[in-house]
């Protein structure tokens, strides 16, 4: 077996992909454990300035096998019960349509509920899970028991106290009550109340949101931004203003909801690249200038690439210098949506563009949220002052929708500002170093215990692959009842062998928490038997961290 | 391969942006500083407010702001998750339960943006294939709506019931040539309390008598009507005292006359429980910040204790209904 830590050209590569892409999906999967090292035509070891470290390891096949089994006896069920609930055999738990309309066309189809009703329904208790506390490192959730196997919960009325979070996006732990980090916003909020009811072009625009984005277009590097209040909407609301029908959008395989709406609902053709895959995406480009339109041959009006800083499924990290020299070679546009990857990543937590070593000039379009990594809501768009004058003048979002709350563009401010300094404080700064530390803290011991864990090692999002449908709701709740909060995943999110538990590391976590999480993980992976990972622990512990002591 | 080359060399794309006049009225825009309330300051200038959706002035009220302050003590600002992520926190549900029991529905669900909310409602139901029926002066949310849904859509005149009937009856002549397809395809009416392009009321009950003579779902958009239209406030079912079980399900955004920010849909569970797995909007976005949804507790609480709020309301509008128009 080739040794893991084999270095080649100076950088360390465990990631790699063949020439002849043979695979169906886009993630990469090698037959058994060979690695090889990356020989396309793009010499990426020079655009890359420090070393990039990404792992998708495929599991043994046993375990694909059994996962379609686990499916495969679920659906059995599934069908028996749905059979002796039609016949009455079984009480019916769902609700139904009312007497009067019970000759209209019927609402759903009863096949596109089959999914929910047998599988989803058995673990049901993992999700929508409500708490009662601040959603900060530690959170309190309020305790739900189920008498008819989670057709309907029931609130006992106590809380579990203290239960760790490994599953709210709090990456700079932004998320916390403390009442002189707040004073601003309680001010702010005495100030202006809880509401605009106007929308951005019509009375809508308070100082505020002019403080924010001079804020924001200052913390990015760039020359203009504009803020708005969903981060989801941010999309689907701005894609469609830049461009329409003509012009070609070339999306990762694995972008987020917002983005592909975004890109439906401007009309323009959408073709798919498989996911980081720089040689699919630069056939594409090929393909679109060479031959132009599908039916009339006419040339693109535009090329515009979307992609996402960190995919929050994976934890990988968009391969963004690659990117940016294709689009430069080619003359597209680059839309990045840093949703989980502003504050989270960098060295002064700028996001994927400064954790390359980039200029913001490189990217057209760089879009964000506030929602993880500031503890608030909303989302912006920066770039150049031509593109911000074009969206505030044609973006549907301002002249059709409400514009950002104050005290929660407060909140923002107030955590920009301790981010950058300004607040007189170096707390900021601290909290990204704690954020990098806790991150590589937590993914190498989980690698050193055997998981099979996605993603590149500097992403806080760490996705822990359960394979099986019945691990999932065994993780989740073994896990609570050790008071350790997760988020599990499976299909229809993530593909259907793949499901995962994902957690998301914060610079909020103490060492003591973590190490508490990392105990439970490794009793909990010898009794599920979830350590699938066939890489023996490397021998030279220390490797890792030296080579990351720099940012 | 030398004339790839050449093409890949050659082709020029358009700007991204086109370039904006610089003089353009949204560039120059107003700005409000201090809160949006009755009297506004623009660039400096003390206004009286005709421009916001502030119907029931509880903008600045003081018992909304106070409960608002103690959910921000208590919970902080955002929720960092979507709603099945750790992101349901015991003010929303408290909030869906407050909703579902002033419109006297069985359950509500909430969403973080009004836009998003009937946005994410039409596609959670109509997909491609289905056909929706809507009115054409319907406000630009909608309007996204359908667009994402893919399905058939059919406009009819702006409150023309006889145009709404022939459409209708030409689907109906249409079905009669594809039983089979008829039998699957589902159709909606879309319609507003109170059409924000226009300021008129929709016809309802003659509607409802249509609802059940052609066999159509109806969806009511009521942003503009909750708060403002019937005796308690309940909209424009309780204007014309309908049954509120006639209407499939009722949207609203919580950002007219509730002053906080998002929207809701009401109506019975089995068909609003559907939109917790399939709509968007709920799904894949983070949750509702729990002070919003505090202060609208609070909102709603100060609409039930003081139902004369709307006479209010409606003794002003007809006062300058009547001034206006002469």
């Amino acid at each position: 077996m080739a040794n893991p830590s084999a270095v080649c050209n100076g950088h360390l590569h465990h990631h790699h992909q063949k020439q002849n892409n043979l695979l169906k999906s886009g993630i990469y999967k090698k037959n058994g454990i060979t690695k090889g090292m990356k020989k396309n035509g793009i010499s990426n070891g020079t655009l890359y300035k420090k070393t990039f470290i990404e792992h998708f390891e495929q599991a043994p096949m046993y375990v694909a096998v059994l996962t379609f089994l686990g499916f495969g006896v679920g659906t059995v069920f599934g069908y028996l019960r749905d059979f002796m609930r039609a016949w009455g055999l079984e009480k019916r738990n769902v609700a139904t349509e009312r007497e009067q309309q019970k000759d209209f066309v019927p609402l759903y189809q009863d096949f596109e509920n089959f999914y929910t009703r047998n599988l989803y329904m058995r673990i049901r208790d993992n999700w929508n899970r409500p708490i009662c506390s601040v959603p900060g490192p530690q959170f309190d959730l309020m305790e739900r028991v189920t008498d008819d196997y989670n057709w309907t919960f029931r609130f006992t009325g106590r809380t579990i106290k203290n239960v760790i979070n490994m599953g709210s996006y709090n990456y700079l732990g932004f998320a916390e009550t403390d009442v002189n980090a707040l004073k601003t916003v309680t001010i702010e909020l005495e100030k202006y109340g809880t509401g605009i009811c106007s929308t951005r072009q019509e009375m809508g625009t308070l100082d505020k949101h002019v403080e924010l984005e001079q804020l924001v277009a200052k913390f990015l590097g760039v020359e203009d931004a504009m803020v708005f209040g969903m981060g989801f909407a941010t999309n689907s609301m701005n894609i469609p203003a830049l461009v329409g029908k003509g012009c070609l959008i070339l999306s990762d395989e694995l972008n987020h909801t917002s983005l592909v709406l975004g890109a439906r609902l401007s009309g323009a053709t959408i073709r798919i690249f498989k996911h980081n895959n720089m040689q699919s995406l630069e056939n594409l480009l090929r393909d679109a200038i060479i031959y132009g339109q599908p039916r009339s041959r006419r040339a693109w009006r535009k090329i515009l690439i979307l992609v996402e800083g960190i995919y929050s499924m994976e934890g990988s990290i968009v391969h963004l210098p690659e990117i940016v020299s294709l689009k430069k070679k080619y003359k597209a546009y680059l839309y990045l949506d840093e949703a989980h990857s502003i504050g989270a990543v960098g060295a002064t937590g700028r996001g994927v563009v400064e954790y390359f070593g980039m200029s913001p000039d490189d990217v057209d379009v760089l879009m964000g949220t506030f929602t993880k990594s500031f503890g608030a809501a909303g989302g912006y768009i920066a770039g150049k002052k031509d593109l911000v004058d074009f969206l505030r003048t044609h973006s549907h979002s301002a002249v059709y929708a409400t514009s950002m709350c104050p005290p929660v563009a407060e909140q923002i401010i107030r955590a920009m500002k301790c981010l950058m300094g300004l607040d007189g404080t170096t707390q900021g700064l601290q909290r990204v170093r704690q954020l990098g530390k806790n991150t590589r803290y937590f993914r190498r011991r989980l690698h050193e215990m055997g998981f099979i864990i996605y993603g590149n090692d500097d992403s806080p999002v760490v996705p822990l692959l359960l394979y099986m449908p019945g691990k999932i709701g065994a993780f989740a709740r073994r896990m609570l009842e050790k008071n350790i909060g997760v988020v599990v995943v499976g299909f229809p999110a993530t593909p259907i062998t793949e499901s995962r538990a994902r957690f998301c590391v914060s610079a909020a976590h103490t060492r003591e928490m973590l190490d508490t999480v990392l105990n439970a993980l490794d009793e909990l992976g010898d009794f599920l038997h979830l350590k699938y990972s066939r890489y023996s622990k490397s021998s030279h512990p220390e490797l890792y961290e030296e080579t990351r002591l720099e940012d | 391969v030398q004339e790839k080359e050449e093409l890949i060399e050659e082709w020029q794309p358009e700007p991204l942006v086109p370039p904006v006049p610089k003089d353009h009225p949204a560039l120059n825009y107003n700005i409000v500083s201090g809160p949006p309330t009755h009297i506004i300051t623009v660039n400096g200038k003390k206004c009286i407010n005709f421009a916001s959706f502030n119907f029931l002035g509880l903008l600045d009220n003081k018992k909304v702001k106070s409960a608002a302050q103690a959910s921000l003590k208590k919970y902080g600002v955002g929720t960092c998750g979507p709603r099945g992520f750790y992101g349901t926190f015991d003010v929303h549900l408290e909030l869906e339960e407050r909703l579902a029991k002033f419109m006297r529905t069985e359950e509500a669900i909430i969403y973080s943006y009004g836009f998003a909310t009937i946005a994410s409602a039409i596609p959670a139901y109509s997909k491609r294939g289905d056909i929706v029926f809507v009115d054409e002066a319907s406000c630009f949310a909608i309007q996204k709506g359908l667009q994402a849904s893919r399905s058939n859509i059919k406009l009819f005149k702006h409150n023309d019931m006889a145009d709404l009937e022939r459409l209708l009856k030409e689907q109906e002549t249409e079905d009669q040539k594809n039983p089979r397809k008829a039998r699957v395809t589902r159709r909606f009416i879309v319609v507003e309390g109170l059409y924000m392009n226009t300021g008129d009321i929709c016809p309802l009950p003659e509607l409802i008598k249509l609802k059940y003579k052609y066999k159509v779902r109806i969806f009511l958009e009521e942003s503009l009507s909750f708060g403002v239209l019937g005796e308690h406030g309940r909209g424009i079912t309780e204007h014309f005292g309908i049954n509120i079980d006639d209407i499939d399900l009722i949207s609203a955004n919580m950002e007219n006359s509730l002053a906080s920010i998002g929207g809701f849909c009401c109506g019975r569970s089995f068909i609003i429980d559907h939109q917790r797995l399939s709509g968007q909007g709920y799904c894949f976005s983070a949750s509702l910040p729990p002070l919003l949804a505090a202060a609208a507790i609070e909102a709603l609480n100060i609409m039930e204790d003081n139902p004369d709020i709307f006479q209010i309301l409606r003794h002003k509008c007809e006062r300058i209904h009547k001034s206006l128009q002469g």
